[in-house]
């Protein structure tokens, strides 16, 4: 897909995205960024290759275990000779007027279907119910829309799907992906209407900002320490 | 760098000659079916592509060994729990098993082969785990399992627009039998069926030797860029 892409992910966070130790949430963003960047593509791909180095370097952990039986029972098992396709699934989202296709990742993470809410100021948002980290959802801004002047408590991240929308830093079109940290006060306003997918530190991990989603194993044990205390 | 020097060694190492001027024959391109004879036979590419073409179990021990302790030390690192980080060896091996007929050297080498699809399986292992709704799997986000790399837009005619005449003193680096399937496909613009009728090789033989030629040249391309 091409297009001009103006605002990218932060090679820190194409790093762990490569590395897989980021949140499900940003992962999506990240990937659904990616279908749409060549240059982010490149840089992932590299990436990779450079986390598999880092991988072998690390030091050798010993499983005390005899692995003769698992391998026993995995030579068993038959070989794969060509690749399995993936089921089609929803690809496409209905806007009041016409419609948009969407990356590969954000149809499969949306096929279980959109619930619309109305919010103010000509917003309407669907949710996606994707992991206990981030709060994920489509907006979508008609035209002509303006939110209020509001403040994040954690971390934002925005990928534009459709149309475009502005703030007081800049326009951000279709494949732009933009973050937002606590200390920013912005009003997004859209003239020609816009889709989005967002991604947000959750309420319950906000206080940690993005450095909480980049280490999803504390976050883990933050959520189960927190739901133990809830029941 | 370590795994470029590797693989450098690995071709000091192997046992073809060079030839520096004039095409190769065809006889000299005829011997033995199998693409792995320009590597050496000890490498992770090596014994991935026996795994996958003959179903060798040996190679797949010997892999095993090298890798299930890095898999599990993965395993420890996101999920700090041994028995999950066992079921990740598992999960990651059986994978390397089922899909080493799919795996594609031109695409990339073994070990990045192998950490992205343990990468991958740990992410779904650590979901399942957290019981997070399984509507994405890692494959969803990482696409390019599998060796797909077409879909990150890393196209075999990557190169291809580098000049022949910087190309060749890489290309007199390749095994002769690789040296004539490039020099007909890229130099005399042949197609695959062309190129094995008159290299007299089958059209498969053809193709993974065009695949392993590709990927060694990448390699070769980028040490010297570094």
């Amino acid at each position: 897909m091409i297009s001009e892409t103006k605002f990218h992910p932060s090679t820190e966070l194409l790093q762990e995205f490569a590395a897989g130790t980021l949140s499900a949430g940003l992962n999506i963003a990240i990937s659904a960024h990616v279908e749409f960047c060549e240059l982010c593509c490149h840089k992932t791909s590299e990436f990779e290759a450079k986390a598999a180095i880092d991988w072998l370097q690390t030091s050798e952990k010993h499983s005390s275990s005899d692995y003769s039986d698992m391998i026993a029972k995995i030579v068993s098992q038959p070989q794969q000779n060509h690749i399995e396709q993936q089921d089609p699934s929803l690809s496409e989202i209905h806007m009041l007027d016409h419609s948009v296709s969407l990356p590969k990742v954000l149809a499969k993470a949306a096929s279980n279907g959109l619930v619309w809410k109305k919010l103010s100021g000509g917003i309407k948002q669907a949710q996606l119910n994707i992991d206990d980290e981030t709060q994920c959802e489509f907006i979508y801004m008609t035209p002509g829309s303006q939110t209020p002047a509001h403040k994040h408590q954690g971390s934002e991240i925005t990928l534009v799907l459709d149309g475009s929308f502005s703030d007081e830093l800049g326009e951000y079109n279709r494949s732009d992906f933009i973050m937002r940290t606590n200390k920013d006060v912005h009003q997004p306003r859209s003239d020609e209407g816009c889709l989005c997918f967002a991604v947000l530190d959750s309420p319950l991990t906000f206080t940690k900002g993005i450095a909480r989603l980049l280490n999803p194993i504390n976050n883990y044990r933050f959520r189960r320490s927190m739901s133990q205390r809830a029941v | 760098m370590t795994q470029i020097s590797m693989t450098l060694d690995a071709i000091a190492l192997s046992s073809y000659t060079v030839k520096e001027e004039s095409l190769p024959t065809p006889a000299a391109s005829t011997a033995g079916h199998l693409p792995i004879e320009s590597l050496n036979p000890d490498s992770d590419e090596s014994l991935l592509m026996k795994v996958g073409d003959q179903q060798c179990t040996a190679a797949f021990n010997i892999l095993f060994d090298r890798f299930a302790n890095r898999i599990f030390a993965h395993g420890m690192k996101i999920t700090r729990n041994e028995q999950l980080s066992k079921d990740l060896v598992q999960e990651a091996m059986l994978i390397v098993w089922q899909k080493a007929p799919l795996y594609d050297i031109s695409k990339g080498n073994a070990q990045s082969w192998i950490f992205t699809l343990t990468r991958n399986r740990c992410f779904d292992i650590l979901r399942k785990l957290k019981r997070q709704p399984n509507c994405v799997s890692a494959d969803d986000i990482w696409s390019s399992e599998s060796g797909d790399i077409d879909a990150y837009g890393i196209a075999e005619n990557d190169f291809i627009d580098v000049e022949f005449v910087q190309i060749k003193k890489f290309l007199i680096q390749l095994p002769v039998a690789q040296q004539a399937v490039v020099e007909q496909i890229y130099l005399h613009d042949k197609t695959h069926e062309e190129a094995a009728a008159i290299l007299e090789i089958p059209l498969g033989t053809l193709k993974s030797r065009l695949r392993l030629a590709l990927g060694k040249l990448r390699q070769l391309i980028g040490t010297e860029n570094d």
